[in-house]
C-alpha cells in the first residue's frame, strides 16, 4: 500500500492510484449531511449505496437552493498541499484540481447535493442529465440560455464540440479519455487517430460521432451504448473551453471561466487567488452558490501543517480551510478528541478501494487462495493509517461510494473477524496439503509498510505459510508491482473508481486481456466469464441493473475465483476555521465542497 | 579588479557548465520516467511515447543537452510558445516558464536570506564579540554553552515549537507568511519575523562560536600585544586590530551561508510553507521535473559563485596584502 | 664588534635615584597543571641613559619580566607580587588607565619579530602616529608628519611616501625600524627591546643596534634589552643581567660579567656562542641538558641538575641549599670565589669582552 502522502506526488499513472476520482455516495452519513456533519464513529459502517438518479430539466434549473445561514461576503484563505499542475480542465484528473475546478469550470452534466443529502446528475450547462436514444448509443444535451465565458461572450455549441475535438490533440495527454475511446470506438491510445491533431488542422468529428445542429444543441453518436455519459460528463475533464480563445498549451497556465470564480492570480507552487466571476448567471446553475468574495490559495501546506493551523483556530486561521487536505495521523487524535475542534471537522470516504492482490500466475491452487483470505489481518492494515477515521473494513470489492454496495456482504468473514482467522485458514492448507507454500509477500518501505508488513506476515506464519517479506521502495512500488514477472505472491494495493459506478473498478483490475506491464491487473486473473460479463454488464443501460450486475460480478470475483482480498475502503478526516460557513464533505470531490462556502460573520 | 572579475566570470561559467552537465545526466541516471509520471490513470504506452515526444525526452540525452544549454544563450521555441534568452525551458508539471518561475520565487528567498542573514549575523557576531571580550568570566561561558545547546537544535524541530508557542497558543504574532516588502513593509517584516529567528537559531550559534574563537585567537597575535604596548585602549585593541583580523574567516563563512541561502533555505521554507527557491527545489525533484530541477540547480549554482567572487572582492578590501589580479 | 661603546650618554653620570627599579618581583600563572612561578625574587635597577642587557635561555623569565613590567600580562590568571617602580610609581597593581597612559610613552616596547608586530592591516603611518595622537593630543596631520620624521630618523628612505605603506610593502628590516620608530614616537624615558634583532640577518642586525644606540644617545632614554646572544651584550649593554629559571643568577657590569662570568651557566652561554674572530674550526659548547619545569623547580639551586661544577662543592649543597645572588656584582653559586677565578682562567677565551 502507497502511504497517502505519495498519492498526488507519484501521480496517478506512476502509482496506479485513482488519484483524482469523482465518487458518490449519496447518502448522508457517507459524509455529506449538511453543514458540520461528521461521521467518524469507528463501529458505524456505511449505509447501502442510494442510486444516483439522473435528473430531468426541472431538478436542473436554477438557482441552487440557498444554503440555510449564508452571507455574502468575505475571503476565505484555502491551505492546500499541491500546488495546481494543470488549470486546462481537458488535463484535469487529480482530486484537488477536480476541487478547484467546481468554481471555475463548467460541463454538459455535473452532481448537485440535494435537500436530503443524496446526489443527482444533473445539466450543468445543458438543460438536462442528457436524451438518451438508441440504445443508449445516441445521447443529446440542449444548452441552458445565459451561459457565458468570463469575458461576457455566450457558450455555445460550437464551444463544446471544440472542446470533445480538442481532446484528440497530442498535446492533452493527462485527462480522462473515456469519452474520447467511446466516439472512436476503440480502447486505448489508438482513440487519437479519429482526429489525430485536433481541431487545429481545420479537420472536424464528422456529424455521425458528434453533431451541432445549431447554437444550443450536442448530440453524441457511440458505437455502443455508453449508459455512464452522464456521469463521464460531470468530470472536470469534460468542462467546456471556449474555441476562440483556446490558446492550446497556454491554456493550460489561464483558462477561460465559466463558473462563479474566475483566477485573478496564480503564482505555481505559491499562490491562487480567485474573485467573483461576475458573467456568471446563478439563474443558469443549480448547483454552485457565490457566497465568498475571494479564495486566497496557499500551496506547500502538508498535511501537519494544515491541521496545527485549522486546529489552532488562531487569527487568520479562523477564515481558513482546505479543500482537499487530511487532518494528518497524528493529529487525528487530538482533533478528534476535541470537542470544540470535533464540531470543526468533515470526512467521508475516498474513492479507493485497499485490496491484497494474490498473484494468479504462482498461486495457482485456489484452496491456498483461501487460506491467504481467511489468514489476512485486515485491521491491521488499516491500523497504521491512523485506524477507523482513515478507512473502514472492507468485505466486498464494491465500496460505498458506488452503486451497488453492500455493506452485510463478507464472504471470508474479514468483517467479522478483521484480525484474521489463521486456525481456520490452517484448516484450508491441511486439507489442500498445501502447508508449508513457500509465500513471497512485497510491501511498500514506508513506516505504515513496514508497521503492516509485520503483522501480515505473522499472522500468514500461524495459518502455515514460510513467508518471505520483500521491501520494495515506495518511489517504484507500483512499477515493481505492475511487472507481470514480479516474482512476488501477494502485494497490497489500491485503486478508485472514477464515477460510482463499478464500471470504473472491475473492468481494469480484473479483465484478463487487459495483463500488462504497467496495467493494473495486478493479479493477472485471466477468467474467460469475468471477460465475457464485463463486456455484457458495460451495456446495460439500466443503472439499477447494472449495479446489481456488477455486485453479481464481484461475488462471482471473490467466491469462484478469488485474486484479491479487500481490506479497507478508504476514508479521511477534514478540518475547517470556525469562521467557515457551509462546510460539507462533498461526494463529489471527496472532499469539502468549495461550492457552498461561506464566511460566517 | 577588471581583470580580476574577466578571470572569475570566466571560472564561474566553466563550473556552472560542469554543475548543469552534472546535474542533467544524473537526472537520467534516476530510474524513473517523468513522462510515466505526468501520463495521468489511464495510462498506456502509447500515450506514454506521445508524453516524452513533447516533453522532448525522445531526443538522446546529449542532443537535450545541447539544446538546453544553447536555449539558455539564444532562447528556443516550444509549441506553448517561443522562449527569449535566457531560456530555462518549460516545467514539465505545471507548463510554467522555469524562467519566469524563478524570478517569481526569488523575491522570497532573498527576504528570509537577507532578514535571517541580518538577524544571525549581528546577535552572532554580537554575542561572539562579548564572549571575547569576557573571555574565561561567567558570560563567556554562558554564551558559550547557549550556543552549543543552539547549535544542537534543527530547524524542523524549532520551528513548529516557536509556531505552537507564539502563533497557535498564545496568538502573539501571525502565521508566518511571505508579503513583498514593496506591497507592504510591515506585514513583510511581521510575516517573515518567525522564520528569520529560527532560521537563524542554528547560524547564530556558529557564529557566536567562530566570533569568540577567531577574535580570541587574534587577541594572541604579537601585533595586537604590539599595540597594547603602545598604550591604545583595550577597545582600540578590539576593535581596531583584532577585529579586523578576524574579518576574514567570518566573511569567508558568512559568504558561504548567504550563497546558499540565497538559492533557497529548503527546511526553513517547508516548515513556514514559504514558496521560495528551496520548496521549488524539492517540489520540482520530486516531480521529475527536469527544467525546473535544472533551472534552481543553476540559480542556486550561481548565487554560490557570485557569492563567491564578492568574498574574494571582499578579502581585498580587509586585507591590503590580497590583490585582485 | 669587539669594543665597548663608551659612556657618552650625560645621564649615564647622573647618580640620582635608578628610573626603573623593580624589586623582589614574583611573577606566577595559574595554569591548568598548576602554578608556574615564571619569575622568582628578582631585582633589579636601571638608570637614564643606561642600557640593562637580560640573556637567558628561552623560558628563563625574560620576557615575562618585561611584560609585566608593562602591564601586558593577562590579570586574571597572573600573580604579581614585588615592586616595580618606574620614574618612582609603583607599577605592581596600577590601574590598566594608568598603565595606558605609561605605554608607549613613558615605556615602550619592541617585540622580537617585525613581522608580527605590526598589524598587516593599517598604514605603517597610521600605526606609528597612533600612540602619538594618544598620548599627546596631536592632530592626525601633525601625527603624520611626526610618524614621517620618525621613519625618516630610523632611516627609512624617502619617508614621505613610505608612510602611507602597509607593513607587507616593506621589507623586515624596514619593519623593524617602523616598530622601532614606532617605540620611540614619544620619546619614551625606557624602551625594552625584546630581542630586536633576532629575526633579522646579521647586518640589518647591526645597522639596527647601531641605530637604537644613537637613539639612546639623542633621547637620554633606559633601554633593556633583552637577548640570548651575548654578542649583542657585549655591544651595546653597560650591565648585564643572566636570568636562569625566573632568577637571576649573575649581574654586573656588561664588560666584567663577560671578562670574567662567575655562574657555570654564564660560562655554559658564552662557551654557546659563536665568535666572529674566532676559529671556525672550534667546536660550540652548548650547555647539556634542558632548563627545568617552572611548575616544579628542582630544590638548591636550579642549575645544579646540569652543572659539570656541582661536585666541587661540599655536601652536594647545590641540590639542597639556594645560593644567594649577593648585591651589585655577583653570582648565585655555592663555588668559592677561588674555584670561579681558576675556572675563568683556564677557559679564558678572546674575543668577549
Amino acid at each position: 500500500m502507497l502511504s497517502l502522502i505519495y498519492t498526488r506526488r507519484l501521480r496517478a499513472a506512476a502509482v496506479g492510484l485513482s488519484v483524482g476520482a469523482l465518487v458518490l455516495t449519496g447518502c448522508s452519513s457517507g459524509g455529506g449531511g449538511g453543514p458540520e456533519a461528521s461521521e467518524d464513529s469507528p463501529s458505524e459502517s456505511a449505509p447501502e449505496q442510494a442510486q444516483i438518479a439522473f435528473a430531468d430539466a426541472k431538478a436542473s434549473t436554477g438557482p441552487a437552493p440557498e444554503v440555510p445561514g449564508a452571507t455574502p461576503g468575505g475571503t476565505i484563505r484555502v491551505l492546500q498541499r499541491d500546488s495546481y499542475s494543470h488549470l486546462d480542465p481537458a488535463q484535469i484528473y487529480v482530486s484537488d484540481e477536480m476541487s478547484l475546478a467546481t468554481l471555475i469550470h463548467r460541463g454538459l452534466t455535473g452532481y448537485r447535493m440535494n435537500e436530503d443529502g443524496t446526489y443527482a446528475v444533473v445539466g450543468d450547462l445543458a438543460t438536462d442529465s442528457g436524451q438518451v436514444s438508441d440504445g443508449g448509443r445516441t445521447w443529446t444535451y440542449r444548452l441552458k440560455d445565459g451561459i457565458k465565458w468570463q469575458d461576457g461572450t455566450p457558450i455555445t455549441a460550437q464551444d463544446v464540440r471544440h472542446t470533445f475535438e480538442r481532446q484528440f490533440a497530442p498535446f492533452l495527454t493527462s485527462g480522462p479519455t473515456f469519452v474520447q475511446q467511446w466516439l472512436a470506438g476503440v480502447n486505448g491510445a489508438e482513440f487519437r487517430n479519429l482526429l489525430k491533431d485536433g481541431p487545429y488542422q481545420g479537420k472536424h468529428l464528422g456529424n455521425d460521432v458528434l453533431e451541432t445542429p445549431n447554437d444550443s444543441t450536442v448530440v453524441f453518436h457511440f458505437k455502443d451504448p455508453q449508459p455512464d455519459l452522464p456521469f463521464a460528463l460531470a468530470m472536470a475533464g469534460y468542462s467546456v473551453v471556449p474555441k476562440a480563445k483556446d490558446t492550446k498549451q497556454k491554456y493550460d497556465r489561464a483558462p477561460v471561466a465559466s463558473g462563479p470564480y474566475k483566477i485573478a492570480d496564480f503564482k505555481a507552487n505559491k499562490s491562487m487567488t480567485l474573485v467573483k466571476n461576475p458573467e456568471w448567471d446563478p439563474k443558469t446553475d443549480v448547483i454552485r452558490h457565490q457566497y465568498v468574495d475571494k479564495f486566497a490559495i496557499t500551496f506547500n501546506h502538508q498535511y501537519e501543517d494544515s491541521s496545527k493551523r485549522l486546529l489552532s483556530d488562531s487569527g487568520e486561521n479562523k477564515t481558513a480551510i482546505s479543500f482537499n487536505n487530511s487532518v494528518d495521523a497524528a493529529s487525528l487524535p487530538k482533533v478528534l478528541g476535541d470537542a470544540e475542534a470535533k464540531k470543526r471537522t468533515v470526512s467521508g470516504f475516498q474513492p479507493y478501494v485497499g485490496q491484497f492482490a494474490m498473484n494468479m500466475d504462482r498461486l495457482k491452487d485456489k484452496r491456498v487462495r483461501e487460506a491467504i483470505a481467511y489468514a489476512l489481518p485486515i485491521k491491521s492494515v488499516l491500523q497504521p493509517y491512523g485506524g477507523p477515521p482513515s478507512g473502514q473494513l472492507a468485505g466486498g470489492l464494491i465500496s460505498p461510494t458506488q452503486a451497488g454496495y453492500q455493506k452485510d456482504y463478507d464472504p471470508y468473514d474479514k468483517l467479522k473477524k478483521p484480525e484474521g482467522d489463521p486456525a481456520r485458514a490452517k484448516k484450508v492448507l491441511e486439507e489442500a496439503g498445501k502447508v508449508g507454500t513457500k509465500l513471497t509477500f512485497a510491501y511498500v518501505n514506508t513506516p505504515e509498510g513496514q508497521q503492516y508488513s509485520v503483522s501480515v506476515a505473522s499472522a500468514l506464519e500461524k495459518a502455515g505459510f514460510d513467508v518471505q517479506r520483500k521491501d520494495l521502495p515506495a518511489d517504484t512500488y507500483y512499477d515493481r508491482i505492475g511487472t507481470v514477472d514480479n516474482g512476488y505472491d501477494i502485494y497490497h494495493h489500491s485503486w478508485g473508481a472514477d464515477w460510482p459506478s463499478a464500471s470504473t473498478v472491475i473492468p481494469p483490475l480484473f479483465d484478463g486481456r487487459a495483463i500488462a506491464d504497467g496495467a493494473k491487473n495486478y493479479s493477472h486473473v485471466n477468467d474467460p466469464k469475468i471477460n465475457s460479463e464485463i463486456d455484457r454488464i458495460k451495456k446495460i443501460t439500466d443503472q439499477k441493473k447494472a449495479a446489481d450486475a456488477w455486485f453479481e460480478l464481484n461475488k462471482y470475483i471473490l467466491e469462484d475465483v478469488l485474486p484479491a482480498v479487500p481490506t479497507y475502503y478508504f476514508k479521511h478526516v477534514q478540518l475547517h476555521g470556525s469562521k467557515v460557513g457551509g462546510v460539507v464533505f462533498s461526494d463529489v470531490v471527496n472532499g469539502v465542497d468549495p461550492t457552498r462556502l461561506y464566511v460566517v460573520r | 579588479m577588471l581583470r580580476f572579475l574577466v578571470r572569475r566570470t570566466l571560472g564561474a561559467i566553466v563550473i556552472l557548465l560542469l554543475i548543469s552537465a552534472f546535474t542533467f545526466f544524473l537526472f537520467y541516471a534516476v530510474p524513473r520516467d517523468p513522462a510515466l509520471l505526468a501520463c495521468g490513470k489511464n495510462c498506456d504506452s502509447e500515450s506514454v511515447a506521445l508524453i516524452r515526444h513533447n516533453m522532448g525526452l525522445d531526443d538522446p540525452i546529449p542532443v537535450q543537452y545541447w539544446e538546453y544549454m544553447s536555449g539558455i544563450v539564444t532562447g528556443r521555441d516550444f509549441a506553448a510558445g517561443s522562449c527569449p534568452a535566457p531560456c530555462l525551458g518549460y516545467s514539465f508539471d505545471d507548463s510554467a516558464p522555469v524562467w519566469d518561475t524563478l524570478v517569481d520565487r526569488f523575491p522570497t528567498t532573498l527576504s528570509l536570506a537577507l532578514g535571517g542573514g541580518a538577524v544571525f549575523l549581528t546577535v552572532g557576531l554580537g554575542a561572539g564579540l562579548i564572549a571575547a571580550w569576557k573571555r574565561g568570566t561567567w558570560v563567556d561561558k554562558t554564551f558559550s554553552s547557549l550556543s552549543l545547546v543552539l547549535s544542537s537544535m534543527q530547524i524542523y524541530f524549532v520551528g513548529p515549537l516557536v509556531l505552537a508557542l507564539l502563533v497557535y497558543n498564545n496568538e502573539i504574532l501571525g502565521q508566518p507568511s511571505y508579503v513583498p516588502f514593496t506591497e507592504n513593509p510591515v506585514e513583510w517584516f511581521s510575516g517573515l519575523l518567525i522564520p528569520w529567528c529560527v532560521l537563524s537559531v542554528i547560524f547564530t550559534a556558529n557564529y557566536t562560536r567562530m566570533a569568540r574563537a577567531t577574535m580570541i585567537e587574534q587577541l594572541q597575535e604579537e601585533h595586537v600585544r604590539m599595540a597594547r604596548a603602545k598604550g591604545m585602549s583595550g577597545r582600540t585593541v578590539f576593535f581596531r586590530y583584532a577585529w579586523r583580523g578576524s574579518l576574514i574567516p567570518i566573511v569567508t563563512i558568512f559568504g558561504v551561508d548567504m550563497g546558499s541561502l540565497f538559492g533557497g533555505a529548503i527546511i526553513t521554507e517547508a516548515t513556514f510553507a514559504l514558496p521560495g527557491l528551496g520548496t521549488l527545489a524539492v517540489d520540482s525533484v520530486q516531480e521529475l521535473d527536469l527544467p525546473m530541477t535544472m533551472g534552481v540547480m543553476l540559480f542556486a549554482a550561481t548565487m554560490i559563485v557570485i557569492f563567491n567572487i564578492i568574498v574574494d572582492a571582499t578579502y581585498a578590501l580587509i586585507d591590503p596584502r590580497v590583490r585582485l589580479s | 664588534m669587539t669594543t665597548s661603546r663608551p659612556p657618552t650618554s650625560p645621564a649615564e653620570t647622573d647618580p640620582g635615584d635608578p628610573f626603573l627599579s623593580v624589586r623582589d618581583l614574583g611573577v606566577r600563572f595559574s595554569t591548568e597543571d598548576g602554578v608556574v612561578r615564571a619569575v622568582d625574587g628578582l631585582s633589579f635597577e636601571l638608570r637614564r641613559g643606561q642600557t640593562l642587557g637580560i640573556v637567558g635561555e628561552s623560558g628563563s623569565g625574560k620576557s615575562v619580566t618585561m611584560l609585566t613590567v608593562l602591564g601586558l600580562h593577562e590579570p586574571r590568571t597572573t600573580e604579581v607580587t614585588g615592586q616595580i617602580r618606574l620614574d618612582g610609581q609603583e607599577l605592581v597593581g596600577a590601574g590598566e588607565r594608568t598603565l595606558q597612559r605609561l605605554r608607549g610613552n613613558t615605556m615602550a616596547m619592541i617585540f622580537q619579530d617585525p613581522l608580527t608586530s605590526l598589524s598587516p592591516y593599517h598604514t605603517v603611518g597610521r600605526q606609528i602616529a597612533e600612540p602619538y595622537i594618544k598620548h599627546t593630543g596631536a592632530s592626525r596631520r601633525q601625527a603624520r608628519a611626526r610618524a614621517i620624521e620618525m621613519l625618516d630618523k630610523v632611516g627609512i628612505p624617502r619617508a614621505g611616501t613610505r608612510v602611507d605603506d602597509y607593513p607587507h610593502q616593506f621589507s623586515g628590516g624596514m619593519r623593524q625600524r617602523a616598530v622601532i620608530a614606532m617605540a620611540l614616537v614619544c620619546n619614551p624615558d625606557l624602551l625594552i627591546a625584546d630581542e630586536p634583532t633576532t629575526a633579522l640577518d646579521v647586518t640589518v642586525q647591526a645597522q639596527i643596534l647601531d641605530l637604537l644606540a644613537d637613539l639612546q644617545q639623542e633621547f637620554g632614554s633606559a633601554i633593556v634589552l633583552i637577548t640570548h646572544d651575548l654578542g649583542v651584550v657585549a655591544d651595546v649593554a653597560d650591565d648585564l643581567l643572566v636570568m636562569y629559571a625566573g632568577r637571576a643568577v649573575e649581574r654586573g657590569p656588561a664588560a666584567e660579567v663577560l671578562r670574567s662570568p662567575q655562574h657555570p651557566y654564564t660560562w655554559g652561554l658564552l662557551e654557546s656562542v659563536p665568535r666572529l674572530t674566532g676559529d671556525v674550526d672550534q667546536p660550540l659548547a652548548p650547555i647539556p641538558g634542558a632548563p627545568p619545569s617552572l611548575l616544579d623547580p628542582p630544590p638548591g639551586c636550579p642549575f645544579h641538575p646540569r652543572c659539570a661544577h656541582r661536585q666541587r662543592v661540599p655536601g652536594d649543597a647545590c641540590a639542597t641549599e639556594r645560593p644567594e645572588l649577593p648585591v651589585g656584582r655577583g653570582a648565585a653559586c655555592h663555588l668559592s670565589l677561588e674555584q670561579r677565578r681558576t675556572h675563568v682562567i683556564e677557559h679564558r677565551q678572546p674575543g668577549l669582552g
